[in-house]
């Protein structure tokens, strides 16, 4: 199950979080995303320079913590996409799909000529968005 | 890297991995070395470290080397046991306690930048104490039986020479009832290297006994393991150092003076030379003897093919023993024991080879003994080693990472082993630069302890932050996790320390969740530990917390009023973020020469009112009465640059709270702060350009306590926030002295317990209103800064009665009220009204008269007319000279209002006023009042007027009304034309049309009337008497004759009708062909006191006809004539008016053919030739149906075959002229030759006014100087006689 998937900008402010948890854990999940943001960086400015890789916006994941997994996902403007999983064998391919189909949320988004470039993500539209492609993690694959 | 020896874990493991001496004395030596202040052990363990021994040894292959560092552990006997685990617990609890004592943070120092911290080398931000601890931890598994560099190496016998019977002593010490349980169980072999000491106290005088004693000994235990030991030399006790060599052994360096104190420089020499001599003499020859016999022993048993052979065939033969959870128990003399004290000598001795070689066979023997225990040991020891030889990384990590495993497997007994296993592995990493590394293995190494698994992440997360590049945000998530685990322990300072290292990595950053939860966390364990003020500074950064959940914000909001509550006092906050203050919504209301009566009225744009007061007011120029008012240039100078204001009147200020929370907040005591200096502002014009923050709450404060209350005053207000609610809070300063006086900023008060204060930035405001008004560049000054000039009089006013809401129609009288409660009077009173249409002035002497009933007609009309002379170019209204206002009197001025149109209107009046004192600054002074007025629809009035088909200069009308109103009825009362050319007369009883009293909201009603036409020529000269008009002006419409008419020629209601017409764009010549009329309806007022008077103003009805001339045919309708005798001459009879003011030429032609060639094309399929001149039945109906169209159908009956069937007789032409107003009377005649129906409308009228000779009627003279009008139907039936 996704526990969190956020946005965040390129000057690594969030622009989007939510939790989809019925715990009172959205802090924890905001220290998570927050420190996933280091290893971002470090994938960032170490790439392994191999042809396919170079382009990828796949990060994969970002660093296992005692119950969550975490996946990155780099835009080409510096967006990042976090990802928060309790599942414990996560198929790339599903992780992969995932952040295609939230990547073309978040442009939708932000195609808004009404968001302010670098503010919090407030549209409801895509939060319905989102949470729909979070329902619908993983059993695209399945059926 | 550099030498793993001089690396931090190097230094750790050539200090603890060392031989130990087991020390024996007797009380009575103790009791010598007390008289120092210090224990036998802790006087010769300064000098149980060599820097530079210089020991050759040779290694078991004979290899020579050197040995230059060496050290010796000194350990009671009873000392070398396990260390019980509660008492370790509590010393490691004090370890941190004490070190949270003392690193907490200075409460004024703010936490570190990051960039700093990251600049910083590391032993500067790593806590020191961390050393200690890991110690402290690593010492809790001392002794273990498992490994045997813990074990005695040599044994140090003390006994005093005053003690009787040394030598027994001596035996006595070494009693096995005192041994440590490692050598009574067996764990080690008791024969070890005996040294045996004499202490002698020279205070207890010459040591000849003790010398006896070594004699003594040395016949007994050999000459070479004996010595004597002479201390307490010093008599007096007060021996100075440079150096206390004791310093570091007691750590709380009570009395630090007294340590050594009877210690001399010889004994110091005895001390050091004597433990040199056991280390180089005894203990490391002993050491390199025992590995090269254990060496030869090992290799006799265990080296060579075919002992491994059958080591292993033996091993593989003991498979069937049950597994022992601690393995099976090793005695020193079993093989396996002797290889890891070979070992554990080596490497004491630093001949790591041998010591690796020997651990390598060891770990293979405990691994398939399933001995886990040692084999994590000897794992343990093997990853050492080769970090000690620098030899394969992978392989020191792979062997640590083994035996922290394995030490984890054995459960509970094993967690402190596999502590110190880590504990050693990231010193390894950390060594090498594997930072990432290390934060994992510590977070590995914390487990159940909370208190050690909060050090672990502590010190993990300073390997984050030591890492390349540096980890940041982990390094703040474990400090944040640290602090937590801390705060359970009640490590409060620890957390508050953690915590606020990780406060500089959120700081700057937009995680506000994160952020506010630390601040939140550092506040209340501020408030914990008592700090109110460091406590309440944190707190205040997450007041304004809109982004948290509500029970968040109540949280955040609860604890921060309990803290400050706690401290009994209220906070003076610079910074205090709740409620939120828009600076760029700070409006400044005051007054100048511009007064107010309404908050209204200042919100109109200055640039409305400027532009409709500009025919009122005198220009500046013209202000200066002459060049010789030797103050006018220098104050027009600081009149342009700063702001006026009168001292005794208020200055408001318009300021925006906002409450970002979901709960609603109370602020009370909202006021401005100000500053007001006497004195002239030109000497120091800088001065308050700039005010820092402290003088800010200087002057805050001061203004709170009055110390200047005198000069000015500010109003407070208290305010209630909603949830996310923006309120203008409306704040205003008095001035009461003159000089200036700057608001600078506003202060309030949350919740009756913290002040918090805003400056408002001029800049910011400068800018503003730079922006929005251009002319006001010029104005560089500061924008709230005002010149206080000495009190004028101001007038004030007041229009009394007037409603919000009206119906359309509704007229009402006004009293506007003027008051001045200065003495001075005031002059040149002037008034101007915006709508002109809506509000009119009325007269004073109308004040006293009852309205409405003073517009009703008077019955005895006795009273000589009196013409109303209307105040058509009357924009300014000029109050009378005479008129006094000042003290406490008011004076009431009528002023009428007619809701002229639907919808919402503004109203503006501006009164303008001189101040009589001719030395005050200003001249003058306006009053602006602004009034909102909505209008709703109620009637709707329409006229129709057409001619009368038999009558001259008479119409038909029909009315319509309808009542728009959703509930309110009205009764129509009365129909009025205007002007005196007009009579009315109703077709029908009002009873039959209409027989109800009042017209319902909804309801409809039309009614037909008469208009006559009564206009007759008068002079100028004229007795004015002939311009009353007519009583037949008006029609009532109500049932009954209870009420009188209303005079529609008094004045208000003259000048609505007036601005009526003006509003709808007509002049006021040109009305003899249009009529107006005003309907009069009434209903009942709100309050049922009274009637309320409705005029519904309908202007311009045409009356059909648009030429000035009217004429019409009069004639039988039916003529019978017998056709058989001869044709038929028909007399008929032109009327014709000249309504215009001048005199008029009309020639009438009349035409037997037909006039229009288009009406020839259209009649032809008509009419038959035989029936020539009868008309089909559809054709009159056709006719009837548009009776009012004139002549249209002239030539329906005319077939281009036939000839017509009458012809005019008698002159064919008519050339009349007719005077202004007057009728006359031609007579026509036509020939008839057939019976039938005829339309007698072929002739045509042409018309042509004179010029009167009067200028103003030339324009119109010359439009409607001629025209030319085709003639009226008129049907003419003629019947066969006989």
């Amino acid at each position: 199950m996704i526990v969190c998937v956020a946005v965040v900008g390129h000057q690594n402010n969030p622009l989007y979080i939510q939790s989809f948890t019925e715990a009172d854990d959205a802090l924890k999940l905001h220290h998570i995303v927050h420190c996933s943001l280091d290893v971002v960086d470090e994938r960032v400015n170490n790439p392994k320079k191999s042809g396919p890789t170079l382009n990828e916006t796949f990060l994969g994941m970002l660093y296992p913590t005692e119950n969550y997994k975490v996946y990155g996902y780099l835009t080409n403007t510096k967006v990042k996409f976090i990802l928060v999983t309790t599942d414990l064998d996560v198929r790339d391919a599903d992780v992969r799909n995932f952040f295609s189909r939230f990547h073309a949320a978040y442009v939708d988004a932000v195609s808004n000529p009404f968001h302010v470039p670098g503010k919090k993500i407030t549209s409801r539209i895509f939060a319905d968005r989102v949470k729909n492609i979070v329902k619908s993690f993983g059993s695209s694959s399945a059926g | 890297m550099a030498d793993p020896a001089s690396s931090n874990l190097g230094r750790m493991l050539t200090d603890e991995i060392t031989p130990v001496v087991m020390v024996l004395r007797t009380p009575l030596v103790e009791e010598a070395t007390r008289k120092n202040g210090l224990s036998f052990i802790e006087l010769l363990n300064p000098f149980c470290a060599f820097n530079n021994i210089d020991v050759p040894v040779r290694t078991a292959s004979d290899q020579p080397y050197r040995l230059q560092k060496f050290k010796l552990r000194l350990f009671y006997a009873s000392d070398i046991a396990q260390p019980n685990i509660e008492v370790a617990k509590v010393r490691i609890k004090q370890v941190i306690t004490r070190a949270g004592e003392k690193d907490f943070p200075e409460v004024s120092s703010n936490p570190l930048a990051i960039e700093t911290v990251l600049g910083a080398t590391q032993h500067k931000v790593l806590p020191s104490w961390f050393q200690v601890f890991n110690q402290e931890l690593v010492h809790t598994v001392s002794f273990a039986e498992h490994e045997a560099f813990d074990h005695p190496v040599a044994c140090l016998l003390a006994v005093s020479s005053k003690d009787e019977e040394s030598i027994s002593k001596f035996v006595d010490l070494f009693n096995t009832n005192q041994l440590p349980s490692l050598i009574n169980d067996g764990a080690m072999d008791p024969k070890i290297l005996k040294h045996f000491v004499v202490v002698h106290d020279n205070q207890d005088g010459m040591p000849d006994r003790a010398t006896k004693v070594l004699t003594e000994m040395r016949n007994t235990f050999g000459a070479n393991n004996c010595r004597l030991l002479c201390i307490n030399s010093s008599r007096d006790g007060s021996v100075e150092r440079q150096e206390n060599p004791w310093a570091s052994c007691k750590s709380d360096g009570s009395q630090f003076q007294q340590l050594g104190c009877f210690l001399s420089l010889d004994d110091v020499d005895e001390l050091k030379n004597s433990m040199q001599d056991l280390s180089s003499k005894h203990i490391i020859p002993y050491m390199e003897q025992k590995i090269r016999v254990l060496n030869q022993q090992v290799s006799a048993t265990r080296k060579g093919f075919r002992n491994q052979i059958k080591n292993l065939w033996w091993r593989k033969g003991k498979e069937d023993v049950p597994d022992n959870p601690n393995g099976p128990t090793y005695t020193f003399n079993s093989v396996e024991f002797q290889i890891r004290v070979l070992g554990d000598y080596a490497f004491m001795l630093r001949d790591y080879e041998l010591a690796l070689s020997n651990y390598r066979l060891l770990s293979t023997d405990y691994k398939l003994d399933k001995a886990w225990k040692h084999y994590a040991g000897v794992q343990e020891m093997m990853g050492l080693t080769y970090f000690m030889l620098d030899q394969s990384r992978k392989d020191a990590e792979y062997c640590m990472e083994n035996a922290f495993s394995t030490y984890l497997k054995l459960g509970s007994s094993g967690h402190r082993n596999a502590t110190r296993c880590g504990l050693w592995w990231v010193e390894i990493l950390k060594a090498r630069d594997q930072h990432k590394d290390a934060a994992s293995v510590y977070f590995r190494i914390s487990g159940e302890e909370p208190l050690h698994s909060a050090v672990m992440l502590e010190q993990a997360s300073y390997c984050y932050l030591f890492s390349t590049p540096p980890l940041l945000r982990k390094y703040g998530f474990h400090l944040v996790l640290a602090g937590d685990l801390y705060k359970k322990c009640d490590q409060v300072k620890h957390a508050i320390r953690t915590y606020r290292g990780a406060l500089s990595v959120f700081k700057g950053t937009t995680w506000n969740h994160i952020k506010d939860q630390v601040h939140f966390h550092i506040g209340k364990w501020y408030a914990f530990l008592g700090m109110s003020d460091v406590a309440i500074e944190h707190m205040l950064e997450i007041l304004a917390c809109g982004h948290q959940s509500k029970s968040t914000q109540e949280l955040f909001l609860r604890d921060f009023f309990q803290v400050v509550q706690n401290t009994g006092k209220t906070f003076d906050v610079l910074k205090l973020q709740l409620p939120v203050i828009n600076v760029n919504s700070v409006k400044v209301v005051f007054e100048d020469h511009r007064t107010y009566a309404s908050e209204t009225a200042t919100s109109v744009k200055e640039g409305f009112w400027h532009s409709f007061e500009e025919d009122m007011i005198p220009l500046l120029s013209s202000m200066r009465s002459n060049w010789l008012e030797s103050h006018g240039k220098n104050f027009t100078q600081k009149y342009k640059e700063s702001n006026i204001c009168v001292a005794g009147e208020v200055i408001r200020v318009h300021v925006e709270l906002k409450n970002p929370l979901q709960i609603p907040i109370s602020v009370s005591n909202v006021s401005l702060i100000c500053e007001h200096s006497s004195g002239s502002d030109e000497t120091n014009p800088d001065l308050n350009s700039s005010i820092d923050n402290d003088q800010l709450r200087k002057l805050a404060i001061n203004g709170k306590i009055g110390a200047e209350a005198s000069s000015f005053l500010s109003g407070e207000i208290d305010l209630r926030l909603g949830a996310g609610e923006t309120v203008v809070a409306q704040l205003s300063v008095i001035a009461n002295i003159e000089g200036t006086l700057e608001i600078v900023g506003v202060r309030w008060k949350l919740s009756g317990s913290v002040s918090g204060f805003c400056k408002f930035d001029s800049d910011i405001l400068k800018k503003k209103f730079a922006r929005g008004k251009r002319k006001s560049k010029k104005s560089s000054g500061n924008y709230l800064k005002f010149l206080v000039i000495k009190s004028l009089p101001k007038l004030e006013g007041f229009v009394h009665h007037l409603p919000e809401t009206v119906y359309a129609g509704d007229m009402r009288r006004l009293s506007l009220e003027l008051r001045n409660p200065s003495n001075t009077p005031l002059k040149n009173l002037k008034m101007k009204v915006s709508h002109p249409r809506f509000l009119n002035i009325g007269d004073q002497d109308v004040m006293e008269m009852e309205f409405p009933s003073c517009l009703e007609k008077k019955r005895s009309s006795a009273e000589v007319y009196v013409p109303v002379k209307t105040c058509k170019a009357r924009t300014v209204f000029s109050f009378p000279e005479d008129m006094v206002i000042c003290g406490d009197s008011t004076c009431l001025w009528p002023l009428y209002l007619r809701a002229a149109a639907p919808g919402n209107h503004s109203l503006y009046i501006t009164i303008y006023y001189e101040v009589g004192d001719a030395s005050s600054i200003m001249r003058y002074r306006v009053l602006r009042m602004h009034y909102n007025l909505e209008v709703l629809p109620s009637l709707d009035v329409s006229f129709q007027i057409s001619s009368h088909p038999s009558r001259l200069q008479e119409f038909l009308g029909r009315m319509d009304v309808i009542n728009r109103t959703s509930s309110e009825s009205f009764q129509v009362h009365q129909l009025s034309s205007v002007g005196n050319e007009w009579e009315i007369s109703l077709l029908q009883p009002m009873d039959t049309v209409f027989p109800a009293d009042f017209l319902m909201a909804g309801q409809a009603l039309s009614c037909f009337f008469k208009l006559k036409n009564c206009r007759k020529w008068v002079n100028a000269e004229d007795n004015p008497s002939s311009l009353v008009p007519s009583e037949k002006a008006d029609i009532r419409l109500v049932c009954g004759n209870g009420e009188a008419l209303f005079d529609t020629s008094r004045l208000p209601l003259v000048d609505f009708h007036h601005y009526e017409r003006l509003h709808q764009g007509i002049s006021d010549q040109d009305h003899q062909t249009t009529v107006d009329f005003i309907l009069i309806s009434q209903s009942q007022s709100d309050d049922k006191s009274g009637i309320n008077i409705f005029s519904h103003h309908a202007c311009d009805c045409s009356v059909g006809s648009s030429s000035p001339i009217w004429w019409l045919i009069e004639g039988p309708g039916t003529v019978t004539h017998n056709f058989a005798v001869d044709f038929c001459e028909i007399k008929l009879k032109m009327f014709i008016h000249n309504s215009s003011d001048v005199t008029a030429s009309v020639h009438i032609s009349t035409f037997d053919s037909a006039p229009t060639i288009d009406s020839l094309s259209t009649g032809a399929s008509v009419s038959s030739a035989n029936e020539a001149g009868w008309r089909d039945l559809s054709v009159l109906n056709d006719i009837k149906v548009t009776s009012d169209a004139v002549g249209n159908h002239s030539g329906k009956l005319l077939s281009p075959a036939s000839v017509s069937p009458f012809i005019w007789s008698g002159s064919s032409s008519n050339r009349v002229t007719l005077e202004p107003l007057s009728s006359t009377e031609i007579a026509l005649q036509i020939c008839v030759f057939s019976p039938g129906t005829y339309d007698v409308s072929n002739y045509s009228l042409h018309w042509s006014l004179f010029g009167s000779g009067d200028e103003d009627d030339k324009e119109t003279g010359l439009r409607l100087s001629s025209g030319t009008c085709e003639g009226h139907s008129y049907y003419l039936t003629v019947l066969q006689q006989g």
